[in-house]
């Protein structure tokens, strides 16, 4: 009788802390009210790259995770969304067409999660026009931070390439570097031109390698950067790119005399052990958000949105973490809505007037500055470096010194 | 001067790996009269196997058998099951047939190891010589020498050896040889076998010196390509050469900064001149 009390009793406790575990693990989004929302649904659109060179869909598929957690929980006050979710294939033609069917057939009241490398310069105009706000999760292209109703979560190239260059300046005192990127137009020149412009105003030099992607000769490209005697290598590539000009790096030795560092491209939790040890606490990378693992409340939430509304093999990456912060805060400003009144004029100024987005997995509240002719509300941000196969941040949250950022930071003068 | 000599330097490894592709996709031609377009991609599933073998814990020299033999394979199945009934279509439908099967093996790569980066390291890699201020390092000497020896390993097959006999009259006659009583499609499956060999050492060194990713490895059958047709589609030596030289040339174009973008269009270019000035000479050889 006694062991049956006290496996009882363990039993119960078992029970309670696996309760509290399951709790503390149970994602909270919308309402969290645990009532499936029954209402007239609310159309939501995005454009993600899905299909060719690389795939970008994580982050609409973290915003259907948090779409659908909203309607499990109660949903816009009611009112499920119901997120519908386009693959441009990497084609301009493909994402006007689905930008026209999105917004012109199925009236879509506001575009969220986009990340594409090729929508913004498609559909960028035609959304200002029909007065559609993109809440997007990841931009690369400088397309991408000059629109008017375009505002993404991340910061983009640009101005994460130029902080672990400031990064580097502030810890080695390097002077000197070279910035490898892309020939692609208005990626890679324009994200090296941000080390560039810095660099002249503040006793420094930067200068810029272009290097086709699909280049097989990575050596080559080190010992052009190497010719310039550089201080520090800043790398402004796609990983798949960057982890060849790497080892080729290593290859010559360049590992143990010069300072690398990347764009947060390079911030990926498989990069440092696909490096090696002779990279380790040797490369530096920017991150656009909080550390993937981070123990924070929100980035926990999003991994329990995540484990709980997306399957197994949807990557938990930085574009998933945009991806959710662009769902988490059109829910939130379109809950403060009349629920019979959700329209794309209304959803609009509700998008336009989020002045102070807090999340911890951002460095800084997100604004959308409706004043703005453009948005670029994430320009504070963190560094890592390799340490024994995985990143350890090195750095607190430091606003980028870009002089292209004058308008932002004017603006974001008048909000405190 | 001394930058460009460093370029030199580190274009003859690849130029050498380009070397070895492009003999290994004449020796086959010779025999069959099929460019294989999936060169590549039979080198990079090699390849990729090494590289899930030695994550497993398995040995080095385990994990670049199993690679070649991977691609061996493949491409012996290839020419056994499919080739063989493709035998009396145009030659252009016998090649464009390999490319089929590249896309088959790339979407495989793809499905199976997905676009995570990897790194195939070979303990070659840490032996180096500095030459010019850049470093060669022992697995681009190994690529250097293989191409050498591979060259002259073939030639000598092809001149000295009974199957080398027989291949050569079947480069020369394809149903002559049948009459003759050469056995034409066991014959060509050799050869496609010894083309999987060269696929899968290739695979294995590009992989350690471009980059382990199922696309890339598959397309760098371009440059091996533009290698064979400056050699006719006929001369080990002269393919060797031109692999090396394209090798060089793309690497040296680093230097010079309005191209160094697109410097790699160097062995599409260097293909496209070969084509056009060496027309009338491919359409004599051609046999068939």
């Amino acid at each position: 009788m006694k062991h049956l009390i006290l496996a009882g009793a363990a039993t119960a406790v078992f029970a309670l802390s696996a309760g509290v575990a399951s709790a503390a693990d149970a994602p909270k989004c919308g309402l969290a009210n645990g009532q499936a929302a029954t209402g007239t649904p609310i159309n939501i659109g995005s454009i993600v790259s899905k299909t060719g060179p690389d795939d970008f869909s994580a982050s609409a598929q973290a915003a259907k995770a948090y779409f659908d957690c909203v309607n499990a929980n109660g949903g816009i006050n009611g009112r499920p969304v119901n997120y519908i979710i386009g693959d441009d294939q990497w084609s301009p033609e493909i994402a006007a067409q689905l930008a026209a069917k999105l917004v012109d057939d199925e009236k879509v009241v506001a575009m969220v999660g986009n990340s594409s490398f090729v929508e913004c310069a498609a559909n960028a105009n035609s959304y200002a026009e029909k007065g559609v706000i993109a809440i997007a999760g990841v931009g690369v292209p400088r397309e991408c931070f000059t629109a008017w109703t375009y505002a993404p979560l991340n910061a983009g190239p640009r101005l994460s390439t130029l902080a672990v260059a400031e990064h580097i300046n502030k810890t080695s005192g390097a002077k000197k570097f070279v910035c490898i990127a892309p020939n692609i137009p208005n990626v890679g020149a324009w994200a090296c031109d941000g080390v560039t412009v810095w660099a002249n105003e503040n006793g420094a030099e930067s200068s810029t390698i272009l290097i086709d992607p699909g280049s097989s000769d990575a050596t080559s490209v080190v010992l052009q950067a190497a010719s310039m005697s550089p201080d520090a290598i800043i790398l402004s590539l796609p990983k798949g790119v960057m982890l060849p000009v790497l080892v080729a790096a290593e290859e010559q030795g360049l590992n143990e005399t010069i300072k690398f560092g990347s764009a947060a491209s390079g911030y990926s939790l498989d990069v440092p052990g696909a490096l090696g040890e002779a990279w380790n606490g040797k490369f530096v990378v920017n991150m656009e958000f909080q550390p993937l693992d981070a123990e924070t409340p929100d980035n926990m939430n999003w991994r329990a949105v995540m484990d709980a509304h997306a399957g197994k093999d949807v990557p938990r990456d930085t574009f998933a973490q945009a991806g959710y912060l662009s769902a988490r805060l059109a829910t939130e400003a379109m809950l403060k809505l009349d629920p019979a009144k959700i329209e794309r004029d209304s959803v609009a100024t509700a998008l336009s007037e989020v002045k102070t987005f807090e999340s911890d997995i951002l460095c800084a509240p997100w604004y959308y500055g409706a004043e703005l002719s453009r948005h670029n509300a994430n320009n504070t941000l963190r560094n890592a470096i390799t340490d024994n196969g995985s990143w350890k941040t090195v750095s607190e949250c430091a606003a980028v010194n870009d002089p292209e950022l004058t308008d932002i930071r004017a603006f974001e003068a008048t909000l405190r | 001067m001394s930058i460009l000599l460093a370029f030199v330097v580190s274009g003859l490894g690849i130029g050498a790996v380009y070397a070895l592709s492009g003999v290994g996709l004449v020796v086959l031609y010779r025999a069959t009269g099929v460019i294989n377009f999936a060169f590549g991609a039979l080198g990079a599933l090699g390849a990729f196997v090494a590289w899930n073998l030695i994550e497993l814990g398995h040995a080095n020299a385990l994990a670049w058998l199993a690679a070649i033999l991977v691609a061996a394979t493949g491409s012996y199945a290839y020419g056994r099951l499919i080739a063989p009934r493709l035998a009396f279509r145009d030659p252009v439908v016998r090649s464009v047939g390999t490319l089929g099967f590249a896309l088959v093996l790339l979407g495989f790569i793809g499905w199976y190891w997905g676009e995570v980066p990897r790194r195939l390291n070979l303990p070659t890699d840490k032996t180096f010589f500095t030459i010019f201020g850049a470093r060669l390092n022992m697995t681009r000497i190994i690529a250097l020498t293989l191409a050498l020896a591979m060259v002259a390993a073939i030639s000598l097959l092809l001149a000295r050896t009974r199957v080398g006999l027989y291949l050569r009259s079947l480069a020369d006659d394809r149903d002559l040889s049948a009459i003759l009583g050469i056995r034409v499609v066991r014959l060509e499956a050799f050869a496609w076998g010894i083309s999987g060999v060269f696929a899968g050492i290739c695979g294995l060194l590009l992989a350690n010196l471009v980059r382990l990713q199922g696309m890339q490895l598959t397309f760098l059958v371009v440059p091996a390509i533009a290698a064979a047709i400056l050699g006719q589609l006929r001369s080990l030596p002269a393919t060797a050469i031109a692999g090396i030289a394209i090798g060089v040339t793309e690497a040296c174009l680093t230097a010079v900064p309005a191209i160094a973008p697109y410097r790699t269009a160097a062995p599409f270019v260097i293909a496209l001149v070969a084509v056009a000035t060496m027309r009338a000479s491919l359409l004599t050889m051609d046999r068939r």
